[in-house]
């Protein structure tokens, strides 16, 4: 597990990797599987509602994450099948792709999950998501009227995300 | 080292019917292969539920931290057969299912072994809609998807095609093991000569 250095914004962010805004949404979850922020650009289709639909986002992380962390061909001590672990522990995800979509995510030391959905043509958006990690330290951690564990409600990080995932996928 | 890890196949619902190691450290006992396997047909679902755009067909590639997970499923909804049934033989059919007891998907399938025509092999296919073929592969490792579609044809040629074999239960073919293991073979021959 890589720690995120420098809590400072990089001056330039990473290159985009495709031209064109082709974000679907994106997950912001705590490591209780709260859903602090829901954002979405692009979603034509919606088979539940809001809430569901976070509960079962949450689930599928972490499902897969048992999975990998049993499956991980690698090492031979790999503890039982849905028993938690934490962040950083076995082996983890950054991406899956069906062909509809991709979901790539992300994990910080802290289990704050973050999860964007983009176009399934989109490159390796790594570097992108540690960005965006970079964005909710400044803008949301620093706020001083943010209560930890509650729904993120801040414009300035609204709208630079925004602005952000406009520029990358 | 090995480019694959490991080879499932699962059936439409879940139940794991084939499982190959080819040298993953510490190998997974066979509790562990289903319950990894029930799992991931169950994450495959939800991924389709998920999906921000209409027919998501579930994932198709998995990219973990030290492995890469590429999953192939097979026709979802038997599309072909109705437009290659034979209409001269429907009688010949309802026979078939009067005396055996069996579906007329079983006698496709024989069919497909008695006569090895073209159409009998369509409906094989179709027999075996909602099978998921996955494999374990390091991290970056080409040409998977066509690996699957091999496996898949062998699936077809030496599986369904087999007389004793029945639908959904494990696979038990020895000319598919060890058409299996060339084909792993020569694929891991094509990756070291790069």
């Amino acid at each position: 597990m890589q720690f995120f250095g420098s809590a400072e914004i990089s001056p330039s962010p990473p290159v985009p990797t495709t031209s064109g805004n082709n974000a679907h949404m994106m997950y912001v979850f705590n490591r209780n599987g709260v859903c602090l922020l829901y954002r979405e650009w692009n979603r034509p289709l919606r088979t539940l509602n809001a809430q569901q639909d976070h509960k079962l986002m949450f689930g599928l992380l972490f499902s897969l994450k048992s999975l990998t962390a049993k499956m991980d061909p690698t090492s031979a001590e790999r503890g039982n099948l849905g028993v938690p672990q934490l962040p950083g522990q076995g082996c983890s995800f950054h991406s899956f792709r069906t062909n509809t979509y991709k979901l790539s995510f992300m994990e910080s030391p802290s289990g704050l999950k973050l999860i964007l959905i983009t176009h399934p043509r989109t490159g390796d958006l790594r570097q992108s998501l540690k960005y965006i990690y970079n964005l909710y330290v400044e803008y949301v951690v620093k706020n001083p009227l943010y209560t930890p564990g509650a729904p993120i409600r801040c414009e300035l990080f609204n709208t630079s995300l925004d602005q952000y995932v406009r520029s990358i996928a | 080292m090995a480019a694959i890890y490991s080879l499932y196949i699962i059936n439409k619902s879940g139940g794991l019917i084939f499982y190959k190691d080819y040298g993953s450290a510490g190998r997974m006992d066979t509790n562990d292969s289903l319950r990894v396997a029930s799992l991931w047909h169950s994450m495959h679902a939800i991924s389709q539920q998920l999906s921000p755009t209409t027919g998501c067909s579930g994932i198709e590639l998995l990219e973990a931290d030290t492995f890469d997970l590429h999953c192939f499923q097979s026709l979802t909804a038997p599309r072909t057969p109705s437009v290659l049934i034979d209409f001269s033989k429907l009688n010949e059919m309802a026979h078939y299912e009067a005396y055996t007891g069996c579906t007329v998907y079983s006698w496709f399938r024989r069919c497909g072994v008695l006569s090895g025509s073209l159409w009998g092999c369509d409906l094989a296919y179709a027999g075996a809609a909602g099978t998921k073929f996955f494999v374990v592969c390091e991290p970056g490792t080409p040409h998977m998807e066509s690996l699957l579609k091999v496996i898949y044809e062998l699936y077809t040629d030496y599986v369904l095609k087999n007389p004793f074999y029945e639908m959904e239960m494990p696979i038990r073919c020895e000319l598919f093991d060890i058409n299996l293991s060339q084909a792993i073979q020569k694929d891991r021959v094509a990756l070291l000569g790069r």
